[in-house]
């Protein structure tokens, strides 16, 4: 059957030059070939520096290829339109800490032309979703951590997504809010949605995805299902993580 | 146009929750009010320089609103992260450019209204007399005055590193042409080559903001300069406008913004 | 070993520093017997405020030709002097200083053309008592320097003149000698005001023989004397002694003022009639005296 590829990359690579002129070009990204398809949940691992972060910056337009292109829903990621139709969830979650999290949501309704009925309603289910009804009208520079990871995933799904792009979803969240998060994954999977997420914590990701791709030191080591992966290599995720970035547990011991 | 519009706002919802504008309004509010009860030979007619220092009051406090708000727009966004699920919007870097720039220009406005609003009743009541269409095109040519700065600001907000530093440079740059902008052809003349040829150049290449100030003309009850003029002053405005924000644009679109 | 508490220990110092300054205190007097004299704007600004009276006085003038005034790029210099700030309307003074305004000359590209339509281009002066409008600013360059004469003598003289605020004008010009007893001017302007508005012309032959009395004190050593100054005063008390009957007196000042006046004719014009009435007035006196 065939898919619709939500998410595509094509040799894409990404240059920086070095902090040092002596260290020439830095290659964040090497020939990169990826593919996501509708309504599956995809993650996206490496280590610290591999690329992931790059990768993603590309995605969303915040930064340029060098060469290769990006697609979202066949649209170049370079048209803004691209990002019509996706949610994105950053992990280091900073918003207008003057308005209140109903007036970041309408904000960024208004962006996405959402008409206002609708959107007064999908902001009072979002509130509710992530549980911050209580707080709606309070000024986000009054919200804790955990509160401003929320109201990030409200704004995340303010547009009602095809697809959400997040960046360490659960990172700095209590074991009931990683719960809390892996539910919406899980739940927006069954809405047909699709999920592009990176993450470290390796027991989550094989828990909830569908597909992985590991990457290092910018180029796609593997990518496949994460049942056959496991078949394949006859261990657990995080073994073949290890094996693929070449981390020896006996050397380090 | 939604988007610009919808960006615009937060930059005017942002003016309204900080204290800048309050802070001003009540030093210019309190500033007037002292000298208007000054005593000078016990003649309770005078009025001009009443309405000379509120004015004064009014530019500086303008200029300072304009400069410091839009100063901190693009690098705040940066450094707080919150342009980053701003553009991972369907939101271009123009529209980010123009949706900033519209909403200081607006915020701006309404400061000015405000402001106005006060010198009006002030010197209306002092003096009896209510020239409100001076008044107005006072407004209107300052307030055109402050798109271009707005559009330097903004300019220079993504070519220099820190707001601080664009702030100074800008407000050092503006007062310069309002002081000497006029004379730049004068001071060209004196000069030998190729000072000459240099300083006539910048005396046409800078945006005459010194045009808009005809704080003058509603001081000493003159005549309103012709609407023609203010027409032309208004279309020389907002095309310098345009083309500071042109460059903006062309600046931003380049730069790699990294999570 | 005992600890003092730290609040004793900040006691003790203040106390320590009090006592210090006590003993100070008129060593430094000593040091500056005018230092802290002067009043709040001279302890803050210095002798700085003079520039800055400076200009407020110019900011005066400025209102005074309501916002049209040259630049200090403009080829002909801002007018010298406060002059043309009581000067009468076709006189010699003010016919030089129409000419000296008139600086704006052609525009010389199409940015300036265009630019002056934003810039007051019509020289006028206020009338009408607008001169009210220069007041505060008089008022202010005086606060800062009280030893500026013509601040005084401009505000006194738009005052009696225009405004009808003689007491006014009167309290000004004796602020300006308290802190200026020896100002000429100011004793000049204080005589012209009681012959002018109160028509008590003792006090004003007083007041004009006090400011001849400080100009022959001072004026006479410096390079350039205020000759104009000094004709203005002698003719006044010419007139004054006339009005008086002292005519040999009259006589005597209108001599003094032949000296250094413009007018050297209409002087002795003055004087011929002078002496002539003195002579008729003599004859007079000798076929009264003769008769039985």
């Amino acid at each position: 059957m065939h898919m619709q590829t939500i998410l595509e990359t094509k040799n894409l690579r990404v240059e920086f030059k070095a902090q040092s002129p002596s260290r020439g070009i830095k290659v964040a990204v090497k020939d990169l070939n990826l593919k996501v398809y509708a309504g599956e949940v995809f993650g996206f691992l490496g280590p610290n520096g591999a690329g992931k972060t790059t990768t993603m910056n590309v995605l969303l337009g915040f930064v340029n290829a060098t060469s290769g292109s990006a697609f979202l829903f066949e649209v170049d990621v370079r048209q803004p339109i691209a990002r019509q139709r996706i949610g994105y969830l950053p992990e280091l979650t900073y918003y207008y800490k003057f308005l209140n999290a109903e007036e970041l949501l309408r904000f960024y309704g208004r962006i996405f032309r959402v008409p206002s009925g609708d959107l007064d309603r999908r902001i009072d289910e979002l509130l509710k979703l992530v549980e911050l009804e209580h707080a709606r009208k309070r000024p986000i520079k009054t919200y804790s951590k955990g509160m401003q990871q929320r109201v990030g995933l409200a704004q995340a799904l303010i547009n009602d997504p095809d697809l959400l792009i997040l960046d360490e979803p659960t990172s700095g969240l209590d074991p009931i809010g990683r719960m809390k998060v892996r539910e919406i994954i899980q739940r927006l999977k069954q809405l047909g949605k699709t999920v592009f997420f990176s993450s470290h914590e390796l027991g989550e990701v094989e828990t909830v995805c569908d597909r992985v791709a590991i990457i290092n030191q910018g180029e796609l080591k593997v990518e496949g299902r994460v049942s056959e992966l496991v078949a394949k290599h006859n261990t657990n995720l995080e073994n073949i993580f290890l094996n693929i970035i070449g981390y020896q547990p006996a050397l380090a011991a | 146009m939604n988007t610009i519009f919808a960006l615009s706002g937060v930059v005017i919802k942002e003016l309204c929750r900080r204290k800048d504008f309050y802070v001003l309004f009540i030093l210019t509010a309190v500033l007037t009010a002292l000298m208007g009860f000054a005593n000078f030979f016990h003649d309770d007619k005078i009025v001009r320089y009443l309405k000379e220092i509120c004015l004064l009051l009014i530019w500086v406090s303008a200029l300072v609103i304009a400069i410091g708000t839009t100063a901190r727009q693009i690098p705040a966004e940066r450094e707080n992260r919150t342009i980053f699920p701003l553009l991972a919007k369907p939101v271009s870097r123009a529209q980010v450019v123009a949706g900033k720039f519209m909403g200081c220009w607006l915020a701006c406005g309404l400061a000015l209204i405000v402001f106005y609003i006060f010198f009006g009743v002030i010197s209306g009541s002092r003096e009896h007399y209510w020239p409100v269409l001076e008044w107005f095109q006072a407004f209107w040519l300052q307030w055109v005055m402050l798109a271009v700065v707005v559009a330097m600001v903004l300019l220079g907000s993504v070519v220099f590193a820190a707001p601080s530093s664009n702030g100074t440079i800008c407000f050092i740059v503006v007062l310069g042409i309002l002081l000497l902008g006029r004379y730049l052809n004068q001071i060209a003349l004196r000069e030998p080559e190729p000072l000459k040829t240099v300083v006539y150049g910048l005396y046409f290449m800078i945006p005459h903001l010194e045009w808009y100030d005809i704080r003058d003309f509603v001081i000493y009850d003159r005549n309103l300069i012709d609407w023609t003029s203010c027409g032309l002053a208004t279309v020389y405005g907002a095309v310098y406008s345009a083309f500071l924000l042109f460059a903006t644009w062309l600046v931003f679109r380049r730069k790699a913004l990294n999570v | 070993m005992t600890r003092f508490s730290p609040f004793w220990i900040l006691l003790l110092l203040l106390a320590g520093c009090f006592s210090l300054a006590t003993l100070l205190q008129p060593r430094v007097d000593a040091w500056d017997p005018q230092a802290g004299s002067g009043g709040v704007l001279k302890l803050i600004l210095g002798d700085s405020r003079r520039l800055i009276a400076d200009q407020f006085m110019e900011q005066a003038d400025v209102s005074f030709h309501s916002g049209y005034y040259p630049s200090i790029f403009d080829e002909r210099k801002a007018p010298k002097g406060t002059a043309h700030m009581t000067s009468k309307e076709g006189s010699a003074e003010e016919e030089d200083h129409e000419q000296k305004m008139s600086f704006l000359g052609p525009p010389r590209d199409f940015i300036e053309r265009f630019g002056r339509h934003f810039l007051i281009t019509e020289h006028t002066h206020l009338e009408n008592g607008n001169q009210r409008e220069i007041l505060p600013w008089l008022q202010i360059s005086a606060n800062l320097d009280p030893h500026r004469i013509d601040t005084y003598t401009v505000a006194a003289f738009w005052l009696r003149n225009s405004l009808g605020k003689v007491d006014e004008a009167e309290k000004f010009l004796r602020e300006g000698l308290r802190n200026n007893p020896g100002s000429y001017e100011l004793w000049y302007e204080l005589g012209v005001l009681y012959s002018e508005n109160r028509h008590d012309f003792v006090k004003a032959r007083n007041a004009w023989e006090l400011s001849l009395r400080y100009w022959q004190k001072d004026e006479p050593a410096k390079k350039e004397p205020d000759l104009i100054g000094f004709e203005k005063i002698v003719v006044h008390l010419a007139n004054a002694e006339e009005r008086f009957g002292n005519l040999e007196k009259a006589v005597e000042y209108y001599k003094m003022a032949l000296k250094t006046s413009p007018n050297p004719d209409v002087v002795r014009q003055q004087i011929k009639e002078l002496e002539q009435k003195i002579g008729s007035q003599q004859s007079t006196n000798l076929t009264t005296a003769h008769q039985p």
